[in-house]
């Protein structure tokens, strides 16, 4: 399924790039040749982006028989992916021992382009800028069919993980017993806060981010991340739950978290004092339902006993609790 | 929790310090200094997510299943556990008991989601296990008979699956799944010995809604 979509993202990137390239040597199934081509048109240090992309060298119709079987190792799926992808060979035959695959090289770009997102927003404009200071056309932004919904999910993505490596050091910290372990509403809440600094020096453009997070075609992987980074903050709190309460944390966290990020973007006390109060607000709130749930099962359980015991008592006095 | 947590934890540190072929790290639980029982894992690091996303939908459909028979269970005790089945009843939810318990513990590890249909499987086990121990012992007994069938097939063809995949990557898992599978086999001979009379609705039933479990529980 991967493989077929980055097929159909390879396939639409050069329609645009080979609207001045040659057209008929180029057959639909060979997405290595394009590979080899918008890889061609990427290296060039260009000026002018737009009309660039010509020469196709006649040694990659070479390249099309070989690279065909290599079509479906198209399968890395994160740039930490370390596999050179067999799809570019050059005359010889070998590839360098630093190629790097094409998602590493996007989220290389994706890296760079976040310093300019204060300037461009979270536009293509922002991702041409940094392919510039990569020394890349500003045409490799064809790469990026979402656009800037790329840079947005790509920015998401780096944050969680760098919570998760956050939380991790700590957790092993907690372990080796250098430092103490947390409640779990101090827990949350420490997670949540440096998560959400994260977002400090994009906020002003961020309500930006977060409607173009919210548009349909986006909306599935936004809330894959958003779910992974709960059940990350719920399993180094400790959270081993195997019952309807792992939905019912999650869900709540999730709650706590996009009413504080909205509470944030309009946040203008210094140093983002006021969200920090209102998280800790929902935090309670939610810890003081939690209370409020067990105490109502109790005294549920408590009634229920004594309506029990009222009836048993009925019965023995009227003597239908007799054995016959 | 706390300190069960501390043991998952732990057992996740030693995971990610021991190298891959030597899977067999004991915690030691810091808080009282004793070795604790928690056992070697069960699953492999997975490789791919989409190898995680297999053995996720196995564990959390075997999970909801041993859920479901241990309500099954519980409402079959709630009818019968005052009669003479009562003891052999008690005895074989026992065991379901300790495979349920051994499957939160591998989910809480494994960081698995567990089943959305957890509380419609409470309340359907318990109805269905009440019910059909209205209708007697030999009820009861079909109805075991029937459930432990099915389940036995479904960690059947999940041990097929996984000798398919690669016997010796998922050696631990499939000694567990065998384990099971042979305790479920046992109640379900216990059933036909004493007196279940192929009552075919009850069969029919029982079978029905295992299935229907096993299929939306690997999605949901």
């Amino acid at each position: 399924m991967a493989a077929l979509i980055r097929g159909l993202r390879a396939g639409r990137v050069l329609r645009g790039l080979g609207s001045v390239a040659v057209q008929g040597t180029l057959s639909p199934q060979c997405s290595n040749v394009r590979r080899g081509f918008h890889r061609a048109a990427l290296l060039r240090l260009a000026n002018d982006s737009k009309s660039d992309t010509s020469v196709p060298p006649p040694s990659y119709h070479e390249v099309d028989t070989a690279g065909e079987s290599s079509s479906s190792s198209a399968h890395g799926e994160s740039s930490e992916d370390a596999q050179p992808n067999t799809s570019f060979q050059d005359q010889s035959g070998e590839h360098g021992e630093d190629y790097e695959t094409e998602e590493q090289l996007q989220a290389r770009i994706l890296t760079a382009a976040l310093e300019f997102v204060p300037q461009h927003g979270w536009t293509v404009e922002a991702i041409a800028a940094g392919a510039e200071t990569l020394g890349l056309s500003s045409a490799s932004t064809g790469m990026f069919n979402n656009g800037a919904g790329d840079l947005a999910l790509h920015f998401v993505a780096q944050c969680n993980a760098q919570l998760a490596e956050t939380l991790a050091e700590q957790n092993n910290q907690v372990q080796l017993g250098q430092a103490e372990s947390k409640k779990t509403a101090e827990f949350l809440r420490d997670a949540v806060e440096v998560r959400l600094r994260m977002l400090i020096p994009y906020i002003d453009t961020w309500p930006q981010a977060m409607s173009i997070l919210l548009l349909p075609h986006n909306i599935p992987d936004s809330l894959k991340h958003l779910s992974t980074m709960v059940d990350d903050i719920w399993y180094y709190a400790g959270d081993r739950s195997t019952d309807v309460n792992w939905y019912t944390r999650r869900a709540a966290l999730t709650g706590i978290y996009n009413t504080t990020e909205l509470v944030m973007v309009q946040d203008s006390s210094p140093d983002f004092e006021e969200t920090w109060a209102f998280l800790d607000n929902r935090i309670k709130d939610v810890v003081n339902m939690a209370n409020t749930a067990k105490q109502v099962q109790a005294t549920g359980e408590a009634v229920v006993q004594g309506l029990m015991g009222a009836a048993i008592t009925l019965k023995n006095l009227t003597g239908m609790n007799q054995r016959r | 929790m706390q300190r069960a947590a501390k043991c998952a934890l732990r057992l996740d540190i030693s995971r990610a310090f021991c190298p891959s072929n030597v899977r067999n790290c004991r915690a030691v639980n810091r808080v009282n200094g004793s070795v604790s029982c928690r056992r070697y894992s069960v699953l492999p690091p997975p490789r791919d997510e989409e190898e995680k996303a297999m053995l996720d939908s196995m564990l959390r459909v075997d999970h909801a299943g041993e859920y479901g028979a241990n309500r099954i269970y519980a409402g079959q005790m709630a009818v019968l556990g005052r009669t003479q089945t009562g003891p052999l009843i008690q005895h074989m939810w026992d065991q379901e008991k300790m495979h349920l318990e051994r499957f939160n513990e591998i989910l809480g590890e494994h960081r698995v989601r567990p089943t959305l249909l957890l509380p419609l499987w409470n309340i359907a086990g318990f109805a269905l296990g009440a019910c059909t121990a209205l209708l007697g012992k030999e009820g009861a007994m079909a109805c075991t008979v029937a459930v432990e069938e099915s389940i036995s097939e479904h960690y059947n063809s999940q041990i097929r699956t996984l000798m398919e995949a690669d016997p010796e990557r998922y050696t631990e898992l499939l000694q567990l799944i065998k384990e099971f599978r042979d305790d479920e086999i046992e109640h379900h001979d216990t059933g036909l010995e004493h007196d279940a009379e192929s009552v075919s609705l009850i069969c029919w039933f029982a079978s029905y809604e295992m299935y229907v479990l096993v299929f939306c529980c690997c999605c949901v």
